[in-house]
């Protein structure tokens, strides 16, 4: 089966980008509690306060991006954004000036 | 939703942090993640994985389909979790006081299904395929003519014409073994919607061995095996060999939860259209509806 016909599907990124305030001692603690929980939900932290997820079909970044409007923080600016496969596929990335390798999405079917 | 499949052939230790699994490969000390919600399938076939019993806890509290094979790499054990629907009880209670007329009628519709899959499969690759068209509409309530062995002795004659003599036992000799790796990973895929969908994989319609512990993931997995022959018919013709089954083949047959299907006039994976035959089996007990949704292979290339 090839990605192409995956991607029929709707392969979805989800993007969260945040920040927060981290002045006083429980600011801090939101902060980091609003981070894990989006870590237990599987994102992982592309850049600084922004963590992205892979998600199979746009019904399924639905449920994610309603699990992460249910624990918003009290404080805080916070940006949800759903794109494409094939537009997150056509972002360049660099390490300084060098372009670095685009991350995959997650195969249907992997061997470790 | 496709679900993802892992398979872990290489020495690994599995362990989890925020709710997700993290895979630490042992040669090169790489550490990868998967989410564990997003995993339908987990095959472990290799004797130096440790696995810590919180990830086996989680992966079974998301209805993932966990299985382990022995020292020659046959799926051995399937584990499933006791409670995959919240109405389990109530449809433990309706499959269990399922009448004999439903049954027979429900294994004449898995029969006929098979035969016809059996049948296309033989059409796409133009061997003659009379024989069973004749028998697929000559099924019985309960099959009663037992027309899906008479199509199974016509069809494992005919379906591998580089092995003349073949014979399909799950001992024989190859490519008896990538048929038996197949329909292991097709029945765990069964199995797994089975409790997803309520129902008890252990009490089957038609098979009642007493020493088998997936009677109706046998009977619900019969229409999908021809799907597996189809995977195993390329194997043998792109390789030749094939007395030893090669991470390649391994990797075309773990294919087949993401195989496309034609099921109810649509695409679909292989795995999807799984959980809709289930769900359409858990309505039949339930009484509303008298009809399995199968798939149907087409008869030619698409």
């Amino acid at each position: 089966m090839n990605f192409e016909r995956l991607n029929a599907y709707r392969i979805m990124w989800v993007i969260v980008m945040f920040d927060m305030p981290t002045e006083t001692r429980i600011d801090r603690k939101r902060y980091a509690k609003f981070r894990k929980q989006i870590l237990d939900d599987g994102f992982n932290m592309f850049q600084f306060s922004m963590y992205i997820r892979h998600c199979m079909s746009r019904e399924n970044a639905e449920v994610h991006v309603q699990r992460v409007k249910k624990i918003l923080p009290q404080k805080g600016h916070i940006g949800i954004l759903c794109i494409t496969d094939k537009q997150f596929g056509q972002m360049e990335i660099f390490n300084g000036k060098e372009a670095a390798e685009a991350l995959l999405p997650a195969q249907q079917l992997e061997l470790f | 939703m496709i679900k993802r499949t892992l398979y872990f052939g290489n020495p690994a230790y599995l362990k989890t942090k925020n709710e997700q699994l993290l895979v630490e490969l042992a040669d090169t000390g790489e550490v990868k993640t998967a989410a564990i919600e997003d995993i339908g399938v987990l095959i472990l076939d290799h004797q130096q994985i440790t696995i810590t019993h919180s990830v086996i806890a989680k992966l079974l509290a998301n209805n993932v389909a966990l299985i382990t094979c022995d020292d020659i790499h046959l799926p051995t054990g399937l584990m499933l979790n006791l409670d995959g629907h919240t109405l389990q009880s109530q449809r433990f209670q309706l499959q269990v006081d399922a009448s004999v007329p439903l049954k027979k009628q429900l294994w004449q519709q898995t029969v006929t299904a098979k035969i016809t899959n059996q049948a296309n499969l033989l059409a796409q690759y133009r061997i003659p395929n009379k024989t069973l068209l004749n028998l697929a509409a000559r099924v019985k309530s309960g099959d009663s003519d037992n027309c899906e062995a008479q199509a199974a002795g016509y069809y494992w004659k005919n379906v591998f014409p580089l092995f003349p003599g073949f014979k399909r036992f799950r001992e024989g000799e190859p490519p008896n073994n990538l048929l038996n790796y197949g329909y292991a990973v097709l029945r765990a895929i069964v199995a797994r919607n089975l409790v997803g969908s309520g129902l008890l994989p252990t009490l089957g319609i038609f098979h009642r061995n007493q020493y088998n512990a997936y009677c109706l993931a046998d009977d619900i997995m019969e229409p999908y095996r021809p799907y597996v022959d189809k995977v195993v018919y390329d194997i043998i013709r792109g390789n030749g060999k094939f007395l030893e089954l090669t991470p390649s083949m391994k990797q075309q047959l773990l294919g087949i939860p993401a195989m496309d299907v034609v099921i109810d006039g649509g695409k679909s994976p292989l795995m999807n259209a799984v959980q809709r035959t289930t769900a359409s089996l858990a309505k039949c007990f339930e009484g509303n509806s008298r009809k399995l949704l199968y798939p149907v292979l087409p008869p030619s290339f698409v």
